[in-house]
């Protein structure tokens, strides 16, 4: 059985019939394909899937395909303008935030969804809002000073027009 | 089967651990996401009321902080904005963590069926592992927690990592109006009170002797097992150490 659902992604709106056995995560990367949205362990504990829905990270690998209905979705892809890269994403270049690069989405949104909600986060605050989000290669300490560089800046982490 | 945070239900879809007919959602049903709290009604804690917003709650933090903090250490930033208190209550792990303190404070389950509404108190929820006394045709509404004039607990996690972990044991301890009380979790088939270590507690001043003796009955009244995550033995141990700090603590 499909369900209709009517939602937006990085601000375009989608209507489309998806199963109930699929998660957001698959209509993100399958049907819309949208695959900067990794998927790691499917399971909630390694936050590469994360995006940020109706102003919340969340994991879509949790999030069945019928209760996209009415949400706003904000991907990786949506952090950036074009080839204009958001300030929080320069901010990981420049830091050498990132190895093989596979977490590293889930990472942005975790930081994004903090600095939106919080401009000025504490180290302890950035620590704590991405310890759902797993790295394999770099260790954390680099994502914590790309993420903090822009907490002191208190520029938001989305592009700025 | 019914959907609420989904994120036990979601894993166990996935994985093939239940295959239901039908997956009902009730996010959307007008009123389960109330979080209210007074003086003199307590507080209601709707069944779609996720852990960040139970741990983030001004009223929660000011008169239940170790519910607050239970609420807080279940997953990641990213789960607790999808997991629900009453769903980690109907899940009914033998380690849920919100559930020695909503123990301690002797909480009340709103459940509504086609036989109309009803409660249950929350030490006759849990029968065993996974296995509650809710039935298949029943959805907890909310829960409805006493206040408690003066209560103070502590709440204690311990665990692998210290986030985005399950608890290895997780325990609450509570004093009210000089008594005791003191729940655990991972260290039965479901998560418990332990009357005879309360009993103890209350026959009389909170010495020394007493304390070691409160300890000695809290082994005699869990029954950790070796798994995965720690040794009986270490359960056990962490056990005499949270009871012991607890109430040192307390007073």
């Amino acid at each position: 059985m499909k369900y209709h659902v009517h939602f937006y992604v990085n601000g375009d709106a989608y209507d489309l019939d998806v199963p109930a056995n699929k998660t957001m995560l698959d209509v993100l990367r399958d049907d819309l394909f949208l695959t900067g949205t990794k998927e790691g362990c499917g399971a909630g504990e390694c936050g590469a899937c994360t995006v940020i829905v109706d102003d919340v990270p969340l994991n879509a690998c949790l999030v069945l395909a019928p209760e996209l209905d009415g949400v706003h979705i904000t991907t990786v892809e949506g952090l950036s303008d074009g080839p204009k890269l958001s300030p929080l994403q320069q901010s990981f270049i420049k830091h050498g935030a990132l190895q093989c690069g596979f977490c590293t989405p889930g990472f942005l949104m975790s930081a994004t969804a903090l600095l939106n909600e919080n401009p000025h986060p504490t180290r302890e605050e950035i620590i704590d809002s991405i310890s759902g989000n797993l790295c394999r290669c770099t260790g954390y300490k680099r994502i914590v000073e790309a993420i903090e560089e822009i907490a002191a800046r208190g520029q938001t982490a989305e592009t700025q027009e | 089967m019914v959907l609420n945070g989904g994120t036990d239900v979601v894993i166990q879809l996935r994985d093939r651990l239940i295959n239901p007919e039908y997956v009902v959602d009730i996010k959307r049903i007008p009123g389960l996401d109330e979080l209210r709290f007074s003086k003199e009604e307590g507080l209601h804690i709707g069944a779609c009321v996720n852990m960040n917003r139970l741990g983030g709650d001004e009223n929660v933090r000011t008169y239940y902080p170790f519910l607050a903090n239970a609420a807080l250490s279940v997953g990641s930033k990213q789960v607790r904005n999808r997991a629900t208190c009453a769903g980690n209550l109907i899940n009914a792990s033998p380690l849920a963590d919100t559930s020695t303190p909503l123990l301690c404070l002797e909480a009340v389950l709103e459940v509504e069926g086609p036989d109309g509404k009803r409660e249950i108190p929350i030490n006759e929820f849990f029968v065993f592992v996974r296995k509650t006394t809710l039935q298949k045709d029943e959805i907890v509404t909310g829960i409805r927690v006493p206040y408690y004039e003066g209560a103070e607990g502590i709440f204690t996690k311990v665990s692998r990592r210290n986030k985005v972990d399950l608890s290895t044991v997780c325990s609450t301890v509570m004093k009210y109006a000089g008594q005791y009380r003191a729940a655990f979790g991972s260290v039965a088939p479901t998560p418990r009170r332990l009357p005879k270590t309360e009993a103890c507690l209350n026959e009389g001043p909170l010495d020394d002797a007493r304390i070691d003796r409160a300890v000695e009955l809290a082994l005699s009244e869990v029954s950790p097992i070796d798994d995965v995550r720690a040794s009986k033995q270490y359960r056990l141990d962490v056990v005499a150490m949270a009871l012991r700090r607890g109430l040192e603590s307390l007073g």
